[in-house]
């Protein structure tokens, strides 16, 4: 028990875990109560609010008390809110870590938006391919989000790589060509009207109407974030660039294929949540995802990855995204004014850093201490 | 011992009763986005009627306002969720995109708590109620009131913003309706552009330069008098009327480059929204139409400083 205690203490999580503890149990604590409507499965399957009869004899809509903050419907949407920027976040964080930063996911998510909708639109109910396989039209609808999103990311990585730019400038710059295109393809405009068979899939609930795919579509990939960071040859030859990047050169790693992958990585990301987002919200437009990157990049350096590379796990960004969305969240269930919000967010953002700059001058020093 | 509990059980009882009694009801009010005046004035508008509902019924009315910094429509339907979540009575929403509302509006109405929206609908949604006004008679006064100014003849060239927006559209289709009125009249062209302050001046600039004879200009959003010394010509040579009069458009009706603006009702988008959920909630009364239609005030030398007046109202000081 007690050494299991230990690995906890000295997981690099520990931190982001015990605030995620200690805000969950204020926020159960102070949100006080909330009555919401009771619902049933009907005899057809489907979720039917449940009446009864008061006192005075009229069919009244049954309600039940619960906690605002700690019941399973805000949790889930708790984690459908996180799921989208934390996505982004695990590839933000590989990019981190390799000492880079992309500027360009909030574009790249609205490029792969807007394409993405219009394939699923061509095999929507008013589209003219309406008569194909609906299962045809999920594949290439998903294929065109995807690809899209993986090819942007590639192509900034080879822009990095081949032109020897920063790439705070080859990102900015697709920033805005990337959001360029997405507006001269809608011309402005939102585009809906996909196969109900898409929608269904990703807004799926449980018997207790809970809409769970986001989280799992978050979980998977931040195992897979952390199988690819921790456990594979790949991933640690992204630590090493972040670390030294010259010395990674002189030790035989192919710097450049690293920094390809990387943005190609991060470009993926953007476009599973550009997919994910399409499902649940039925629409895309070229303003989607705007300012996304901030978020992002805030999530993943909260979750402990350092601006200077070498340092940060998917893990961590994923929890970095859930304190912020918890923060901003509970803004609204404690009704606090919501244009407290920014400030909080930001407070948190720079007292994350500082923690983290603080925890890494102890470890320093501790192993200083340990070589005299 | 009995008579103690006795007491105990009435005061509980008491306390439980003026507890259900001062529940707050909780509006919950989400804008297209914060820094716009127009949803400022809406706020304003939805606090006024909050506090004068709360005095007028007894009741405890709290307005929620959620609205995105930026448009940002995925965050307006989070915000929708969120308030359902947290137990907010009812909702109002100026709808940023209307396919990417109208699920969560959906779901806010299923889960019992009622939507209405204003300024820009979801019509596909179970909103109860949509307040605003009608893009095609907004088009139609726009055009009527030029016709006055030019005394039915002249040239006119209309701005029309994103010529992809159904709104614009219909304004567009409003403004050559009652131009067919006016057999002096010509209409050069509709001009479309980015809307943005800068873009819309710039493209005035180059019509302007391709097309000197122009005596009037249609436009159908305000976007070139958010800035100052956008038309680049003497009062009177050639006239101008505007949708929208916000703080910044009004010292074009002072310096008599435009005699007319039409403005929009935003104090009322809020306020109006504010009184049509509490007749739906507490008094469970309808709206007699699903569509409330809310008339353009026209500004001009006559008005402009009470109708400034209004804003040092609307705006937070």
């Amino acid at each position: 028990m007690l050494s299991r205690l230990r690995h906890f203490v000295r997981l690099q999580e520990s931190g982001l875990l015990a605030v995620i503890f200690a805000l969950g149990a204020l926020l159960t604590a102070f949100s006080g109560t909330v009555r919401t409507p009771v619902f049933a499965l009907g005899p057809d399957g489907a979720r039917q609010r449940v009446f009864i009869t008061n006192a005075a004899g009229e069919r009244i809509p049954a309600v039940e008390e619960r906690n605002k903050f700690f019941n399973a419907q805000n949790l889930a949407q708790l984690a459908k809110d996180t799921s989208f920027t934390a996505i982004m976040a695990v590839g933000m964080c590989v990019v981190i870590i390799s000492g880079g930063i992309d500027l360009s996911v909030g574009a790249i998510f609205a490029l792969a938006s807007v394409l993405g909708a219009l394939a699923f639109h061509h095999f929507g109910p008013e589209g003219t391919a309406a008569g194909a396989s609906p299962w045809l039209g999920v594949a290439l609808g998903a294929l065109v989000c995807l690809g899209t999103a993986t090819a942007c990311g590639l192509l900034n990585g080879t822009l990095i790589v081949a032109l020897r730019v920063h790439p705070f400038i080859i990102t900015l710059g697709a920033m805005a060509i990337l959001r360029g295109v997405a507006f001269v393809v809608t011309k402005g405009q939102s585009v809906g009207g996909f196969p109900p068979l898409f929608r269904d899939l990703v807004r799926k609930e449980t018997s207790g109407g809970l809409s769970l795919v986001p989280l799992g579509v978050m979980v998977f990939v931040t195992i897979a974030g952390w199988l690819f960071l921790s456990r594979l040859a790949a991933g640690r030859r992204v630590y090493a660039i972040g670390g030294n990047e010259l010395a990674s050169r002189f030790s035989g790693i192919r710097v450049e294929r690293v920094k390809l992958g990387v943005y190609l990585i991060s470009g993926l990301a953007a476009g599973t949540a550009a997919l994910l987002a399409l499902g649940y919200y039925g629409s895309a437009s070229s303003g989607d995802g705007q300012g996304y990157e901030l978020n992002v990049i805030a999530a993943a350096v909260v979750g402990g990855a350092s601006l200077t590379g070498g340092r940060g796990t998917a893990l961590g960004a994923v929890l970095g995204a859930l304190v912020i969305q918890m923060i901003s969240s509970g803004i609204v269930i404690l009704g606090i004014d919501q244009n407290y919000s920014q400030i909080i967010i930001g407070a948190v953002v720079i007292a994350a850093v500082v923690l983290d700059n603080f925890n890494t001058w102890l470890a320093r020093r501790r192993l200083a201490r340990a070589a005299r | 011992m009995q008579r103690f509990f006795t007491l105990l059980l009435a005061a509980s009882l008491a306390l439980v009763a003026r507890a259900a009694e001062t529940r707050p009801l909780t509006l919950g009010l989400v804008a297209k986005s914060q820094g716009n005046p127009v949803f400022q004035a809406a706020r304003m508008g939805a606090e006024d009627a909050a506090r004068e509902l709360s005095a007028k019924n007894n009741l405890v009315i709290k307005i929620d306002w959620r609205t995105p910094n930026e448009e940002d429509a995925q965050k307006q339907a989070e915000a929708i969720e969120q308030l359902v979540l947290a137990g907010a009575d009812g909702i109002a929403v100026s709808c940023s995109d209307a396919n990417k509302l109208t699920d969560a509006i959906n779901r806010a109405v299923d889960n019992g708590v009622p939507v209405a929206t204003f300024d820009s609908d979801a019509p596909a949604s179970k909103r109860f109620v949509t307040y605003g006004i009608d893009d095609f008679e907004c088009g139609r006064q726009t055009m009527e009131e030029l016709a006055k100014t030019m005394g039915g003849k002249g040239v006119v060239a209309v701005l029309a913003g994103n010529q992809n927006a159904p709104n614009l559209q219909n304004r567009v289709r409003g403004v050559r309706a009652a131009a067919k009125k006016y057999p002096g009249l010509t209409i050069r062209d509709v001009y479309y552009h980015k809307e943005t302050p800068q873009d819309a001046v710039a493209r005035i600039e180059q019509v302007m330069q391709a097309n000197p004879d122009i005596t009037g200009w249609a436009f159908i959003g305000g976007w070139p008098l958010f800035t100052e010394h956008a038309l680049n010509w003497q009062p009177g040579t050639v006239q101008c009327v505007s949708v929208d009069a916000l703080p910044a458009q009004l010292q074009y009706i002072r310096s008599g480059h435009v005699p007319v603006l039409l403005a929009q009702q935003c104090y009322q988008w809020g306020h109006r929204s504010v009184e049509l959920l509490v007749d739906k909630i507490v008094f469970k009364k309808d709206p007699p139409a699903v569509k409330e239609v809310s008339a353009l005030i026209p500004v001009t030398k006559a008005n402009v400083e009470a109708y400034a007046a209004n804003w040092t109202k609307w705006l937070p000081q």
